[in-house]
């Protein structure tokens, strides 16, 4: 159906479409820019009693901030290693479904249950793991005489606990888009490979890898974008603690907004972090547009 | 020789069906049950644990080497009586309405995206997927300081609002894709036969699109159910959802009460674990679209 032809239909298509336009505008973009106003002003809850213009104030402060820059790479570090880790299992998990095992749908609906639990049952889980009176890590450790400490209140396994459990979280998604991509090959590739007298190392290494590289970026950056923001699981399982030694950007903002109040200054962050993250993402894009594009199609 | 040959017999075998039956009763081969002895002790374990500590008694909560016992539910049981019942009633309530109002909006406006052409339509297709882009933390503050200026923190219609609005880019991009696959002849037959337009749309296009509507539903429910940071920033008491509830426990060093804890897990586990079982296709597709959109 084209708008020209339409004539009074054109009303009612209006108001099929307009309700969700303005509600997505309200909720989501409206916001969103006011974030970025907010950041020029001074807006501290508490003291203020409403946002005050103070031009770039806490623009500079933002780049004398040591304790952004340390949850800075705190994210990045969690960012890295969880992504890495759950691309080498998800690619090891996407094979072995690729093989057509017996009851493989059943058992990818299972696989996917660690991804669509929320979030802070996934962190309650690794919480009880890791407890030291009812965990069965640190029972683990005290049964081989290993000496005892607290796994979630020492500051590197505190972190290596969050690759973990974010591992544990998210290495189905991988696994799923790299299934997809996996499944996507045709068949008579790995006939003619099987016949050539390749082995199964082979096949994966030379046929199926290099098909999947582009799905294995798109994947990659999406986990490397979500991780990088995670906050649900530092709140359950660590609360950013000890110290602030697992204390990632998001949580640093909402240290800044909603324990310190200051709202202005912790707008300024998210909208820093909303550049960064934009720049990372367009640097993605141009370098992989190509992969994407063959990923897609 | 047996393992080479294999793959090739059964990707063989499937194209002709007569001999699918001598392929099920085949024995698989052993990397295959290793295989899936891996992805169900990776998976399963952790919430096991999880349900086991839910049910374990308290005098032996702390006994970590035990691991049979009778299972109590007297916790349960507590649950329903105590005052945890009301953030699970709450996460119940507001992803159910917000789910609602989402499908409702976003599958009207699907309708538009896929039936009608027009100059600017892929810029509005943009702006609505857009808000997927940016994180949600972009909007924390601003949903913050309006839901005050409204008086609706703490509040279940707060919350039903703003859950209302979330998954409509997600909703419109599933419902976009089943709306596809209506066969235009039908909204073309009606409207020779002289149907109004939104005749068309309610009573010949959307029942088509029953399947794309209960996937977009569950969907946004499930986004509803598991969020956290607004319900947290929103909701302290009465509106409390169940994901909030459940962080409140954590309080310093101090002992946690782990069985409710893990009842609370568990409870809030339980719609999903019924949605993958039911409607485990519709999630994967979701999910994989969710993911790749942004």
């Amino acid at each position: 159906m084209r708008w020209a032809t339409l004539g009074r239909g054109r009303l009612y298509f209006l108001l099929l479409t307009l309700p969700a336009v303005l509600y997505v505008m309200a909720w989501r973009i409206a916001p969103a820019l006011y974030t970025i106003w907010l950041s020029f002003t001074q807006y501290n809850i508490i003291y203020d009693p409403g946002p005050q213009w103070n031009h770039l104030e806490n623009y500079r402060r933002l780049l004398h901030d040591s304790g952004l820059v340390q949850a800075l790479r705190l994210s990045a570090i969690f960012a890295l290693a969880a992504t890495a880790i759950e691309l080498v299992i998800g690619v090891g998990a996407a094979a072995f479904f690729d093989s057509d095992p017996p009851g493989r749908n059943l058992l990818l609906g299972l696989f996917l249950l660690p991804m669509v639990m929320a979030p802070v049952v996934v962190g309650t889980v690794w919480s009880a793991l890791f407890d030291p009176t009812v965990g069965p890590v640190m029972y683990l450790f005290e049964v081989l005489k290993a000496p005892e400490f607290q796994w979630l209140a020492s500051p590197l396994t505190a972190f290596l606990g969050l690759i973990v459990a974010d591992a544990w979280e998210w290495t189905p998604l991988a696994a799923l888009l790299l299934f997809a991509a996996m499944q996507a090959i045709p068949r008579e590739q790995h006939e003619a490979a099987r016949v050539d007298g390749a082995s199964s190392f082979q096949l994966f290494w030379r046929v199926i890898l290099p098909q999947i590289t582009g799905m294995l970026v798109v994947a990659g950056g999406l986990r490397l974008m979500d991780a990088f923001l995670e906050l649900d699981k530092v709140f359950v399982m660590t609360g950013g603690g000890p110290g602030t030694s697992t204390q990632l950007v998001s949580y640093y903002v909402y240290k800044q907004a909603f324990q310190a109040y200051e709202l202005g200054y912790a707008s300024t962050v998210i909208t820093g972090l909303l550049a960064l993250l934009t720049v990372m993402f367009a640097f993605y894009l141009r370098r992989y547009s190509r992969m994407l594009r063959s990923a897609a199609s | 020789m047996r393992t080479v040959a294999g793959p090739i017999e059964t990707r063989h075998d499937r194209r002709d069906g007569a001999s699918v039956a001598v392929r099920g009763r085949r024995r698989p081969p052993w990397s295959q049950i290793v295989g899936t002895a891996l992805i169900l002790g990776w998976t399963l374990p952790p919430f096991l644990y999880l349900v086991v500590l839910s049910v374990k008694p308290e005098r032996l909560i702390a006994v970590r080497s035990a691991l049979l016992f009778w299972p109590t539910f007297e916790r349960y049981r507590e649950l329903v009586i105590t005052n945890l019942g009301l953030p699970i009633w709450n996460s119940l309530l507001t992803s159910i309405t917000g789910a609602l109002i989402t499908v409702a909006l976003a599958s009207l406006a699907a309708v538009t995206f896929s039936y009608l052409d027009f100059r600017g339509k892929a810029a509005l297709f943009l702006i609505m997927l857009l808000p997927r882009m940016f994180p949600p933390v972009t909007t924390l503050i601003p949903i913050h300081l309006a839901m005050k200026t409204f008086g609706l923190i703490d509040t279940r219609t707060g919350l039903i609002l703003l859950f209302g609005a979330f998954q409509i880019p997600l909703a419109i991009w599933v419902m976009r894709t089943a709306l596809a696959e209506v066969p235009r002849e039908l909204a073309e037959s009606a409207a020779l036969d002289g149907a109004s337009l939104p005749v068309i749309v309610a009573r010949v296009v959307l029942p088509m699109a029953g399947p794309g509507l209960l996937a977009a539903f569950i969907l946004a429910f499930i986004f509803n159910w598991n969020e956290f940071l607004f319900p947290l920033i929103l909701t302290s008491f009465h509106a409390k959802t169940g994901s909030v509830a459940i962080t409140s426990f954590s309080g310093g060093y101090k002992q946690l009460p782990w069985g409710p804890l893990a009842v609370l897990g568990v409870v809030m586990t339980m719609p999903v674990i019924l949605f993958i079982l039911a409607f485990r296709a519709a999630l994967v597709r979701g999910f994989t679209a969710g993911a790749l959109k942004g």
